[in-house]
């Protein structure tokens, strides 16, 4: 696990998409962008969207809390050096109305998730999409907050 | 027994007449103080800059502009979970409910567990708006198929949206809840600050009835932002 900046992820990505597994995905593309959620402060008072990472690593905690959800996984520098960073999400309502549940991701799960740092230079992001380990890519961020509505890597 | 059947006739026809008088009466009731039914779950779509559903910047006075320029965002009282407002609430992208009673209209807001009263009543605003500031005071009346609500007494803390549009405590809102049909309401509110603003300006959002229910949310209960947001001050 390590982290991988947006640009050279984005180049490695391979997918094999069967007619089933397009129909299913595009079910979870609707379900998941149905509603959107928001921050109750402004995306750009603390995060950067100069500064997209794509962090790459394992599940440690899940706080299923208001007024975000906050995902905290490990995951490995460029010197191998593990760091555990805190990504916030949207608030759980409007995650749950989304289709997510508070056992939608669990400690030791494997994820890649896009975000942006946030400005005060500790290893805190914003979520916008999460790589789930069963390959599905959901909505997790906060859509409307003034922060990018894109993946980092589109 | 001619008289006894008299009596008889008598005393049923106004039992009758009185069981047709309660029935009739709800009807009555009903008809002469008719108002739209707006009761549900209804949101807008989010709007966290005021100038989107305007189309073009706020008419801000020079100290408007001025204050609008230097804002700075941290400083948002929703980042710190402080009450965001009648407007704002409503600009939110999390669902509300209205409850309304004889002389009340009630919003509920699922986003920080808060409400709203408006008073439908014929009251005035108090004298002293003070111990209602955030929210504000809030009068109604029902004119067809809307419900025109008047607010004062705001304060200057809350802001106008998440853009950082600010306002003064003089403030006045004048809100029109128009209902279009069953699943559908317009919400028009006229912003008017004399202090920030050298005009009113109107701003219209639909209102889509919601197949939900409101869940819980505390911005206190885990809230974290606060020290990354300082740290960010400029």
């Amino acid at each position: 696990m390590q982290l991988v900046h947006a640009k050279s992820l984005w180049n490695r990505r391979i997918y094999t998409v069967t007619p089933k597994c397009l129909g299913v995905l595009l079910a979870l593309v609707l379900l998941f962008s149905a509603v959107p959620v928001f921050a109750h402060h402004s995306f750009a008072a603390e995060y950067d969207v100069k500064q997209p990472v794509t962090l790459k690593g394992v599940v440690t905690k899940v706080e299923w809390l208001n007024p975000h959800i906050y995902l905290y996984v490990d995951v490995k520098d460029a010197s191998g050096n593990t760091v555990n960073w805190s990504v916030e999400g949207g608030p759980p309502n409007s995650l749950y109305r989304l289709g997510w549940r508070k056992d939608t991701l669990k400690p030791g799960d494997a994820v890649t998730i896009d975000a942006f740092r946030a400005k005060d230079g500790t290893s805190t992001a914003n979520a916008r999409n999460v790589l789930l380990p069963d390959g599905r890519k959901v909505f997790a961020g906060s859509a409307d907050d003034g922060g990018p509505k894109a993946t980092p890597t589109k | 027994m001619y008289k006894l059947t008299l009596a008889a006739v008598a005393v049923i026809a106004v039992f009758g007449l009185t069981v047709q008088t309660f029935a009739a009466e709800p009807e009555k009731t009903s008809a002469s103080t008719s108002i739209p039914d707006m009761s549900g779950i209804w949101q807008a779509p989010y709007t966290p800059d005021l100038t989107k559903p305007l189309g073009h910047d706020l008419p801000y006075s020079p100290l408007g502009l001025e204050r609008f320029k230097n804002v700075v965002h941290a400083d948002d009282p929703a980042s710190y979970c402080l009450p965001v407002g009648p407007a704002r609430g409503i600009q939110a992208p999390m669902p509300f409910q209205i409850v309304q009673s004889p002389g009340l209209a009630v919003i509920l807001f699922e986003y920080q567990h808060t409400y709203r009263l408006i008073y439908t009543d014929g009251r005035a605003h108090p004298a002293d708006l003070d111990p209602f500031r955030w929210f504000g005071d809030s009068i109604g009346k029902y004119e067809g198929d809307t419900l025109v609500v008047d607010t004062v007494g705001i304060g200057d803390r809350t802001w106008l949206d998440t853009a950082g549009h600010q306002h003064s405590d003089q403030l006045h809102l004048v809100e029109r809840f128009q209902k279009v049909d069953a699943g559908n309401m317009k919400w028009t509110v006229t912003f008017e600050d004399p202090k920030l603003y050298k005009e009113p300006f109107t701003v219209t959002l639909p209102l889509t009835k919601q197949n939900t229910v409101l869940m819980m949310y505390s911005c206190e209960e885990n809230e974290k932002d606060r020290g990354h947001l300082d740290a960010t001050k400029r």
